[in-house]
């Protein structure tokens, strides 16, 4: 298939070894990758590229991912329903994450270091499959 | 009166006058010593007033024996009056008469005397009783000057310390009107004493809760103790100061009990602001250290998954099963750290307790099935008794987990190799006992109890302290963190739950955990995370 051809995924993470994992995976499953290491260059290739799905870290310095989030869902149409999954170490008990994941549906949030990499494959498929 | 009645008169006058009257003749030895006295005439009342009868023309050495001894100053008076004929008056006790008599004695001729006398026996006798009532009345003034002493000085050595106590004290009568307030509470309330003494508690003292919004006088612990409880707070009150700042306070109220009766209450409260930012400061620092301490193993898992997943080319078995245990080792570190942020998660107050009904024994048997490893490697016997096998329960299944295993895994961890553990759930109906203590409602018990090294005694109120580890404990397995027991009691005091324990060293612990047959109490997590 060709580059442009593929699903486009973005990945927002300022970890370059768990990036790395997330990317050679979704690579390996066909996909396109976009890599960004803050939300503020992720917001940017975002409504530059606007990727089919985005992988969004939580803790990030410059811009954090909720905020990167917020901006986004409220840029334009596509920021509006791109779907978003949260990637983050912080629990889902956290009030700010939960408000932030109600408010700017739909979005998705699983800590990373509960899941399995194919449990995130999963995951991302089926919410690709959800959007089409 | 005419000058023939005047023998009459005397004589009726004589006889008729209400005091006593002796005309007598003193007799006198060889140097001129009065020695004794003859009643020569005595009118009535003489008799009545002395008692002696017939006494004309007689000694009064026999008239009264042993008067010389008993009244030798008679005879110095008269015998001076009758030579001299000094008149005189004087009051005397005649002792063998046992009267008092007040004596009015002249001489009408040398050598010849007239007494005349009233008997004062009784006013003698009232005076005797008042002068001792006045010598009592003065003893007990003189007493009560001494225990007045006393109380002055109980009174300004308590004052003292009172005033110079560390915490805030404030005392109150039973209508809450301060009497007392001391040093420490003035600064911390700044205000003044004189300002607020004598004036009501709840009117010049504002107490908030954490929003700022003031708490009702119903709900300040001062009403509980003046209602006749002895309370403590927790850290949801706030006081204010001049400028409306608020600052959090511990407070113990107690109430002033007299003869079954509240005469007032006592608060002493002390600023806790340090202690909360340094708790809050260590939720936080736990909070994000463990946070951080997620990222490197979240990336071996995953590159980890990557490799066992054959995308990077065939692995050979050995390569798989290093790689496997390298996956599942890293799995512990990363429950490990969840362990920390559940800690810390606790005590911020934002875990959320979410109910669904569920079988206890089913719930008991599953931890117990997943802790089979351990105790099968300590050779730990397992009594597991249920008096029911199908109660159902509203509780917060990973929550009640969490409480179970981290007791039974303390009783694998404390007890030596072949020792039991014993696990066993009932109802326990309210009013009846349970480990030294008695149930409050109907509940749901889970009994887990040990034949292991138990808790030292002077220890055990240290028990559910936070990173608190007993001397034996360390001893025996270095590498506890001391929070188990703490996620214990924190998740049941906040569920409405509760936990206790009875233990003897060397023969074993009993960890009691009680639930209401209502069910946990579900609980919203409120406060926010620290770090985002």
């Amino acid at each position: 298939m060709a580059e442009d051809e593929k699903i486009k995924i973005l990945i927002v993470e300022d970890e370059e070894v768990i990036c790395k994992a997330y990317a050679d995976e979704l690579r390996d499953e066909g996909f396109a990758i976009l890599i960004a290491k803050n939300g503020q260059v992720g917001l940017e290739l975002a409504l530059r590229e606007k990727p089919d799905l985005i992988l969004l870290d939580i803790l990030m310095p410059i811009m954090d991912g909720l905020t990167m989030m917020d901006t986004l869902r409220q840029k334009d149409l596509y920021g509006k329903n791109v779907p978003i999954i949260l990637l983050t170490n912080l629990s889902a008990s956290e009030e700010k994450i939960m408000q932030a994941i109600t408010k700017n549906e739909p979005a998705y949030y699983l800590v990373k270091s509960d899941w399995n990499l194919s449990a995130v494959m999963e995951k991302i498929k089926e919410r690709l499959a959800r959007k089409v | 009166m005419t000058s023939q009645t005047p023998e009459i008169f005397y004589k009726s006058l004589f006889d008729n006058m209400t005091d006593g009257l002796a005309y007598c003749q003193m007799i006198f030895d060889a140097q001129e010593n009065p020695v004794d006295w003859i009643y020569i005439r005595v009118n009535k009342n003489f008799e009545k007033l002395t008692g002696l009868k017939n006494a004309e023309g007689k000694k009064v050495s026999k008239l009264i024996p042993g008067i010389g001894a008993a009244n030798p100053e008679l005879f110095e008076i008269y015998g001076q009056v009758s030579l001299t004929g000094k008149p005189k008056e004087f009051e005397t006790y005649v002792k063998p008469l046992s009267r008092w008599f007040l004596v009015s004695v002249f001489s009408p001729q040398k050598n010849f005397f007239v007494a005349l006398f009233q008997n004062i026996t009784n006013r003698k006798q009232i005076e005797e009783k008042l002068e001792d009532a006045k010598i009592a009345a003065r003893n007990v003034l003189e007493d009560l000057d001494i225990e007045k002493s006393r109380v002055e000085i109980a009174h300004a050595k308590e004052e003292a310390m009172l005033l110079s106590i560390g915490d805030g004290v404030i005392a109150m009568d039973e209508k809450g009107n301060i009497t007392i307030i001391n040093k420490t509470a003035e600064k911390l309330l700044e205000k003044k004493s004189e300002a607020i003494v004598g004036k009501k508690f709840f009117e010049v003292i504002n107490m908030v809760d954490e929003k700022g919004v003031s708490i009702p006088l119903q709900k300040r612990p001062i009403s509980m103790a003046l209602a006749g409880t002895t309370t403590t707070t927790g850290p949801a009150y706030y006081y204010m100061r001049k400028d409306k700042t608020k600052f959090p306070v511990a407070i113990m109220v107690t109430p002033i009990i007299l003869e079954e009766k509240i005469i007032g209450t006592i608060e002493v409260f002390r600023d806790i602001t340090r202690e909360k930012e340094i708790d809050r400061a260590k939720s936080e620092f736990v909070s994000l250290a463990s946070h951080q301490l997620k990222t490197p193993p979240t990336a071996i898992k995953l590159l980890t998954e990557r490799l066992l997943g054959g995308k990077t080319g065939t692995l050979t078995e050995k390569q798989k099963e290093y790689l496997n245990d390298i996956h599942s080792e890293n799995q512990r570190s990363i429950e490990l750290v969840n362990a920390l942020l559940n800690v810390s998660r606790i005590e911020m107050g934002a875990f959320t307790i979410q109910l669904s009904e569920k079988n206890i024994c089913t719930v008991v048997q599953s931890v117990l099935y997943e802790l089979k490893s351990i105790i099968d490697k300590k050779q730990l016997r397992i009594e597991e008794i249920h008096q029911q096998k199908n109660i159902l329960l509203l509780i917060d299944e990973p929550l009640f987990r969490m409480v179970l295993s981290n007791l039974v895994i303390n009783a694998v961890n404390y007890t030596a190799e072949e020792g039991t553990i014993h696990i066993e759930c009932k109802e326990v109906n309210k009013g009846e006992a349970l480990g030294g203590k008695v149930l409050a409602e109907n509940s749901f018990v889970v009994v887990v109890s040990d034949t292991g090294y138990g808790i030292p005694k002077n220890q055990q109120n240290k028990l559910f302290t936070k990173f608190f580890r007993a001397d034996n404990a360390r001893e025996k397995q270095p590498d506890g963190t001391g929070l188990g027991l703490y996620i214990v009691k924190s998740i049941l005091d906040n569920s409405g739950g509760s936990v206790w324990f009875t233990s003897e060293e060397n023969k074993g612990t009993t960890f009691y955990v009680v639930i209401p047959m209502t069910g946990m109490k579900a609980k919203i997590g409120k406060r926010e995370h620290a770090d985002i």
